[in-house]
């Protein structure tokens, strides 16, 4: 229990993340199904018909199941933690306001996924349990949002909510549903005619996204000072860059389906594929951040002690890179973890009641060495990267046969990482390395590590063997999965400057991650001597070399 | 919207949290202020103690705990729970403790929001001699 409450912070994060995508996807698949597939089937083909309706009910299903599974799993996770925090029994945790969201959430999921057992065109009262059974999911969400608690403008906040999840649903959670038809052995001509309507389908779910944002904004943050002055500002200030970015792509698909005449659609269709895969690693990430901020109080119910946009100029404005360690011995971690494990013995006696918030949200006390230890971590990776960029750069010219090693570099990032990230565990502190991973923050760079090593050894093999072999994929999807992490993982709940100014500079990062991921991904899956192909190749670089800077200018004080 | 007591803001950082998680949940209970306030001194005897926070909250869920200060620790064995007011406002919980003897004391409070959110946190106080 001990170690499940410690970690329970940055699973309920990752939790949620996936709760949401699968509903979104689930809401979208019926919205597809009811909006878009019905009614095209009665002008396709019989045979393209059942294609495209089989094609959507097997998302719309497997996303059910993926609903079923994590929202049970969230809830489940979550009624544990009350219990074990309240002292109370199953019986009065389980009248809890976020069970019954959850409860009402999986019941019209299954539902939804009973009216779509029989398959075929959704018509008639089937077609209106559909449209109950994704109302119903989402009206159920929306009675677990933030929105229910809030003490004024509850029912404008609620409505606010209600549409820019509906939004989500149309756009991202549709995406899935549509790549399934893009994939489709079919005339390219039927799959465009699916992907202009889709278009139509994912611009009305943008403008009720906006909608909800204005809604959100005059609700949650109040103010530009709300916007960068505090925690969910700012990251409600990363979603809408990486909402432009998934704009861009939805854009490029609606150039390429509306004004391509039907003939050239054969040559069209493999381009929108990659932006579609493209939006759905984007929009992962984006639900990822949608999470996370779920975990910060708005903006206005913080009106004090916002960082000032002078204090942001001041930390960013770059100064000569930190090139020389502070010693070991000097820092203040040790000393706080003897406190820690003095703590931790005593929550172990008999007579206390169970122990059950991690890290007792305590900001560590830092000194100047603490500070000078983080800065030249990042400084250095910041190095390191920038030589993985200038590399990869050169191996994009192709003229330089040494460069295509590039990925032995991150090697040294992962080992520099994993060394020096958590100075107080093992190798170079005294806590040994499975207790050091009841620390989120220590799992999470721990993870980052593992992850970083994984790519370098894949995209090494894939460099030598100059082949678009399965494992060419673990480089966008470990840029994915870090940006991802980078951009959900667990946050202080208050507005604390100095967590808020560190915030600052990671937020880039994880939106860098994804779009490099992005980039590359789309090399792999184009020509290779494609304008997107070439439009790849050299863009990820250069978000590297975007990332390394940040990370060379890096500074916590 | 009342403002946040810059006490409240200065004890941010012991808030105490275990997201619960639910789809789309969003934020915190956070406590905008507190009767007593943090590092207040009240007189001996039974205390009433009235939160006030910036959402509205479960209070079938939600509890306050009393106890002699002791910075740094989690529960301790001799908290002694508070019977909560009925008819409270939605983002308000009160009770009133049984006599307290002079010295630190402090009293903790969690509370689960309509959110689903459980939040909580420390607020020490003195009681005079």
């Amino acid at each position: 229990m001990e170690l499940f409450l410690d970690l329970y912070g940055f699973l309920s994060v990752v939790l949620r993340s996936l709760a949401l995508i699968a509903r979104s996807v689930t809401i979208g698949s019926l919205a597809y199904l009811l909006l878009l597939a019905g009614p095209l089937a009665a002008r396709f083909q019989p045979q393209e018909a059942a294609l495209m309706l089989d094609s959507a009910r097997r998302v719309a299903l497997a996303a059910g199941w993926a609903t079923l599974g994590t929202t049970l799993l969230a809830v489940g996770l979550g009624t544990i933690a009350l219990m074990g925090s309240l002292d109370v029994g199953l019986g009065p945790a389980l009248g809890a306001g976020f069970v019954l969201s959850g409860a009402g959430v999986m019941g019209f999921t299954v539902l939804a996924m009973l009216a779509l057992a029989p398959g075929g065109a959704p018509r008639g009262p089937r077609a209106g349990l559909l449209a109950v059974a994704g109302l119903g999911m989402l009206a159920s969400a929306v009675a677990g949002s933030h929105a229910m608690a809030r003490e004024d403008a509850r029912a404008p906040m609620l409505a606010a909510t209600a549409l820019h999840q509906l939004g989500a649903a149309l756009w991202l959670g549709g995406l899935p549903a549509f790549l399934a038809a893009l994939r489709l052995p079919w005339a390219p001509a039927a799959a465009q005619a699916v992907g202009t309507r889709y278009s139509a389908l994912a611009a009305a779910g943008v403008l009720c996204i906006i909608g909800g944002i204005i809604g959100f904004y005059l609700g949650y943050i109040g103010s530009p000072e709300g916007l960068y002055g505090t925690a969910y500002g700012a990251m409600s200030l990363t979603k809408s860059v990486l909402m432009g970015f998934l704009l861009l792509l939805g854009l490029g698909n609606f150039l390429l389906l509306h004004h391509f005449a039907r003939g050239q659609a054969g040559s069209v269709l493999p381009r929108v594929r990659r932006f579609v895969e493209c939006e759905v690693i984007t929009g992962i990430c984006v639900f990822g951040i949608a999470a996370s901020l779920t975990s910060v109080p708005p903006a206005v119910d913080l009106p004090d002690d916002r960082v000032e946009w002078h204090e942001i100029v001041e930390r960013f404005t770059p100064q000569a890179p930190r090139l020389i360690s502070p010693d070991h011995r000097d820092l203040a971690i040790p000393n706080l973890q003897e406190q820690l494990n003095a703590e931790y013995q005593a929550r172990q006696a008999p007579d206390r009641p169970q122990a059950f918030i991690p890290g007792e949200g305590l900001l560590p006390p830092r000194n100047a060495f603490d500070l000078a230890w983080s800065e030249y971590n990042h400084n250095i990776a910041g190095f390191i990267v920038l030589a993985v960029g200038l590399a990869a750069l050169l191996d994009a010219t192709r003229r330089v046969p040494l460069a295509r090693h590039w990925p032995l570099l991150f090697m040294g990032l992962a080992a520099f990482l994993f060394l020096r990230s958590d100075p107080e565990a093992w190798p170079m502190g005294e806590i040994s390395f499975l207790d050091s991973l009841r620390d989120p923050e220590a799992l999470q760079h721990k993870l980052l590590s593992f992850l970083v090593v994984i790519f370098a050894v894949s995209e090494w093999l894939v460099r030598l063997s100059g082949k678009r072999t399965a494992a060419a994929f673990v480089f966008p999807l470990s840029m994915a999965a870090g940006g991802f992490l980078l951009l959900a993982h667990t946050h202080a709940i208050a507005n604390i400057r100095e967590a808020l100014l560190v915030e600052l500079s990671h937020l880039p990062l994880g939106a860098a991650s994804v779009i490099a991921a992005c980039a590359r991904w789309v090399e792999l899956r184009s020509e290779p001597e494609s304008w997107l192909a070439r439009l790849g190749r050299w863009t990820w670089p250069a978000c590297l070399i975007f990332i390394s800077l940040i990370l060379i200018f890096y500074r916590e004080a | 919207m009342p403002q946040m007591s810059r006490r409240a803001v200065m004890a941010a950082p012991v808030l105490l949290a275990v997201p619960a998680a639910i789809p789309e949940a969003q934020a915190h209970a956070i406590l905008r202020r507190s009767e007593p306030a943090a590092g207040a001194t009240v007189p001996p005897g039974p205390l009433r103690i009235r939160i006030f926070f910036n959402s509205r909250i479960d209070h079938e869920r939600s509890q306050i705990l009393v106890a002699p200060a002791r910075r740094g620790g989690g529960g301790t064995a001799d908290e002694v729970r508070v019977e909560l007011e009925p008819g409270m406002p939605v983002t308000e919980m009160a009770g009133t403790t049984q006599p307290l003897t002079p010295g630190a004391w402090r009293f903790r409070w969690q509370v689960l929001a309509l959110d689903g959110h459980i939040t909580r946190g420390d607020v020490f106080f003195t009681v005079a001699g």
